[in-house]
């Protein structure tokens, strides 16, 4: 069924793309696709304090550039280079308090590909740590949930990061997984896999070049 | 009125307690018993119209169990849960939802709605009637998935008999009994100790799941025979329970010890004053009081002590008037007061008990316009000072098609009032994030202080729908058909729904400037649960009987399903990419299992050699909302489905000793985190004495 729809389909696009092209000249809009960015490292797991009981890390926020689809080197923090920065659980926004640029961001319950356009009353937040943040972090808060038996931490399904880029563009992304692979560890899993594997971000996100806050 | 009333006791013909006969235990499958829970007055089993289960003390002697939890596991629909101590649900109702009575008096000391069923030795019992389906039109809050009613045996002569048992974890129980009566004056005493050292089955940790406890308990009955018509009794129990705690917490290579200890006192004393005016007329008053005490010492990491105390007073004066109207009515009018406090290191102050004060009446009627036909009709008021009241109706009938078919069908109302934490807790949690709980009856005014001090970041709308709380409410139907072609054989199908409304749920009402969070308690759930029951009993020959059974659950939560069919629950496909989740996903209510039956063979010859096999399963339920939806789907966590398989042997010999072993859990099944109350494979010895009787009962 796919296999002869598949034809029909790209004769559709195409002849779509004539149509447009032949009412509006000076643009052709190509599609804007989804990117899955896999085992992003957010301030991994180094050990634990011996007395807290609590993981250590180096500390550092992993920056990210949605536009280029890259890490940003942290030299380049106070820049306007970097769109996201991840740590933990924590995922900042370029604006308010973490950042010189034009970021900001809001959690929009619902799936993915339902965010088609952003509607114009929607309220972009930006960061005022330690107040609040514009991707809320805490358990069943914002994105995931921590489950305190387990210790484990799974992405909330149907939440859709949408976020205005360090230049004013817009995005949306999903997070996928929280664990190094992509795959959440077994219940089972022991003590030391679940920690030294976590942190480690797959999310999908599309970005729109055109400033537009269409997908 | 008054000369209307001596009519009917003196002039009405026919005396209607004569169809009430006691009948003794037979071989009889379904021993014509007689049932006092279903209707609070002496029935045949066979007269009653709602779904009753009789567990009587030869089936408790002879599967060696020693703790209510141990005989309630093994029947049909029943599960035990393992929070806050062992639990029952009941038709998929979670503890807080079955009333537990002893001799028709409710015991008190629930922990988060739980009452620890480990608490109740069986070494006196009688029989427990389980009555099934909401029964507050009798009994008032808690019963609303069922009653349990465990009676004490009240037989005027036991020769002295006494117990010791020894099993795995040096296990110890040792009971003696006796009651000596003359023409007026009956007594009866029950001692009973028992101890374990625990067990731990978590392999890394050594802390034990169930901590080393000695508990001592004592039952004691009075009765004085005034007059034949006039009787007064008196019953005394006491528990006492002292439990170790030894945690051990093991964190990056570093094993940090804490101990403390927990007691547990526990007592009840009942006094009843029977009097009957004639043979259609009786009356009994009834005063109850009964007192938890559970505190809890603990030294904790850092060397501080930490204390939790929980203490509840109940108090209870009744009076219950049996009437026969005629041939064909009789009817139960009675009502009481019931004054109770509980005193909590979780309230406020601990030093202060808060109270609550109920008064209500029931009336139950009973018309039985030919012997085919059994209706019964009834409703209770319960007026309370803290919450609002409540109405409890109830209907129910029996129809005896013919000898060996019957039908049964009861609808009634059943509630549960809040408790005294959902009115009273002020509770902040300074490890975790420092969020707090407040009760109803304060929420509002230490909320508003709080908010007065500058201390409220944000209030939600629900905060401002907090009020007076009221009853959780189920309503709930049976329905159920049995058949008995003769004494061999055995077969009943029942059906059964409840509707629950108002339930009681924590919500978050606010934050404070910091964020952490406020919650306080809603009227706000709907629920339901359905299913089926099956059992079938055979007798195979004269000594060697086998009974199955098998439960079919569906349990719900209402507003959940609407969020679901209106599309805005989400859970992830294969590739870990949200997508909505479909109704056929949804599992239900949690620690609830689809399926659950047992088949149990059962062997006893006249030489007083008996034994017996039970295989019970229960299939996989969902523990923990692990992809953090809010509802319980295929995508959580369960607990896998298992078999337990339990054995033991016996003999009792004529000159009064008696000896028995067994095996509980011959499969060895574990599962440390889902089932901490069941231990690995554990054996017993059982021996026992008993003074031999001239004439054998």
């Amino acid at each position: 069924m796919r296999q002869i729809l598949k034809p029909f389909l790209l004769l559709f696009t195409l002849s779509s793309i004539l149509i447009s092209c032949t009412k509006d000249e000076t643009t052709i809009e190509l599609p804007v696709t989804a990117i899955t960015v896999s085992n992003l490292p957010a301030d991994t797991v180094l050990g634990i304090n011996p007395t807290t009981g609590m993981p250590t890390s180096a500390g550092k926020y992993t920056f990210f550039s949605l536009e280029r689809n890259e890490v940003v080197s942290n030299t380049d923090s106070a820049s306007t280079k970097w769109d996201l920065a991840f740590a933990s659980t924590k995922i900042l926004i370029n604006g308010g308090t973490s950042g010189t640029a034009m970021g900001g961001a809001f959690i929009y319950t619902g799936l993915f590909d339902d965010v088609k356009t952003i509607s114009n009353d929607s309220v972009f937040k930006t960061d005022n740590a330690p107040a609040s943040y514009a991707i809320t972090y805490g358990s069943g808060k914002g994105w995931y949930v921590y489950d305190q038996l387990t210790s484990l931490i799974t992405p909330l399904a149907g939440r859709v990061l949408v976020i205005r880029t360090a230049s004013g563009k817009y995005a949306k992304l999903e997070v996928i997984n929280y664990y190094k692979g992509g795959v959440t560890l077994p219940i089972t899993a022991s003590d030391s896999d679940k920690l030294s594997k976590q942190r480690y971000y797959t999310f999908r996100y599309t970005y729109q070049p055109n400033g537009s806050k269409s997908f | 009125m008054k000369l209307r009333l001596l009519y009917f006791l003196f002039f009405t013909p026919i005396c209607l307690f004569s169809q009430v006969t006691f009948v003794k235990d037979t071989i009889q499958l379904q021993g014509d018993s007689v049932v006092v829970t279903a209707t609070r007055s002496e029935r045949k089993l066979s007269n009653v119209t709602v779904p009753v289960t009789i567990i009587n003390s030869k089936s408790i002697q002879q599967i060696g169990a020693l703790r209510l939890t141990d005989i309630l596991k093994e029947q049909p629909g029943l599960t035990m849960t393992s929070g806050f101590g062992a639990g029952v649900q009941l038709q998929g109702l979670n503890p807080d939802y079955t009333i537990i009575l002893i001799n028709g008096e409710p015991l008190v000391g629930r922990t988060a709605g739980v009452l620890d069923l480990n608490r109740i030795a069986l070494g006196n019992i009688k029989k427990i009637e389980i009555v099934k389906g909401p029964s507050s039109s009798l009994y008032g809050s808690e019963a609303m998935a069922g009653v349990i009613n465990i009676i004490t045996d009240g037989t005027t002569k036991i020769p002295l008999q006494a117990s010791i048992r020894y099993g795995t974890y040096k296990t110890i129980d040792a009971g003696v009994n006796q009651a000596v009566s003359s023409k007026s004056i009956f007594y009866q005493g029950y001692y009973n100790y028992y101890s374990t050292d625990g067990y731990s089955i978590r392999p890394s940790s050594a802390s034990r799941v169930t901590t080393p406890i000695h508990r001592f308990a004592s039952n004691q009955q009075f009765k004085y025979n005034l007059s034949s018509s006039t009787n007064i009794q008196v019953g005394v129990r006491f528990t006492n329970e002292q439990i170790k705690n030894d945690i051990s917490v093991t964190n990056g290579g570093t094993t940090i010890h804490s101990n403390g200890e927990e007691k547990n006192t526990d007592y009840n004393i009942s006094s009843t004053l029977n009097h009957r005016f004639s043979n259609f007329l009786k009356t009994s008053f009834r005063s109850y009081v009964t007192q938890y005490n559970s505190t809890q010492n603990l030294l904790t990491i850092s060397g501080a002590p930490y204390i939790d105390v929980l203490d509840h007073l109940f108090n209870r004066i009744e009076n219950q008037t049996d009437w026969i109207v005629n041939k064909k009515l009789t009817a139960i009018i009675g009502g009481g007061t019931v004054m109770e406090g509980v005193k909590s290191s979780r309230y406020d102050s601990e030093k202060v008990r808060k109270t609550n004060a109920n008064q209500y009446a029931f009336s139950q009627w009973e018309w039985m316009p030919n012997t085919k036909f059994i209706f019964i009709g009834g409703v209770r008021f319960d007026h309370n000072q803290t919450y609002a009241s409540a109405w409890s109706p109830k209907v129910s009938m029996l129809y005896k098609i013919n000898k060996q078919h019957k039908v049964r069908l009861s609808i009634g109302e059943g509630f549960k009032a809040p408790d005294f934490r959902q009115l009273y807790l002020d509770f902040t949690n300074a490890a975790a994030g420092a969020y707090s709980v407040f009760g109803t009856a304060q929420a509002q005014k230490v909320i508003g202080q709080l908010n007065t001090l500058g201390q409220i970041g944000t209030l939600y709308n629900n905060y401002y729908q907090l009020k007076a709380l009221q009853p959780e409410y189920a309503t709930g139907a049976n329905l159920s058909w049995e058949f008995e072609p003769n004494a061999k054989n055995f077969l009943s199908v029942q059906l059964f729904r409840n509707d629950i409304r108002n339930l009681i749920e924590v919500q978050q009402v606010g934050a404070y400037i910091t964020g952490a969070q406020i919650y306080s308690y809603l009227n706000i759930g709907r629920a339901f649960t359905t299913g089926l029951e099956i059992e079938a009993k055979r007798q195979i020959s004269n000594t060697f009987s086998i009974s199955a059974a098998y439960q079919y659950l569906e349990t719900g939560d209402k507003d959940q399903i609407a969020q679901i069919k209106s599309g805005i629950v989400y859970t992830r496909d294969a590739n870990g990419l949200s997508r909505r989740l479909n109704l056929s996903e949804y599992v239900g209510l949690p620690n609830n299992s689809k399926h659950k039956a047992q088949l149990k063979f059962n062997y006893s010859n006249q030489n007083g050699l008996f034994g017996n096999l039970r295989a019970l399963y229960r299939s996989k339920w969902a523990v923990n909302n692990t992809n953090g939806n809010e509802v319980y789907d295929n995508g959580d966590s369960f607990a896998k489905g298992y078999i337990a398989l339990h054995f033991a042997l016996g003999k009792d010999y004529v000159n009064g000793f008696g000896l028995q072993v067994g095996c509980d859990n011959i499969l060895n099944y574990i599962d440390a985190i889902h089932l901490p109350n069941l231990p690995g494979r554990t054996f017993f010895t059982t021996l026992k004495y008993q003074i031999p009787q001239k004439h054998k009962l």
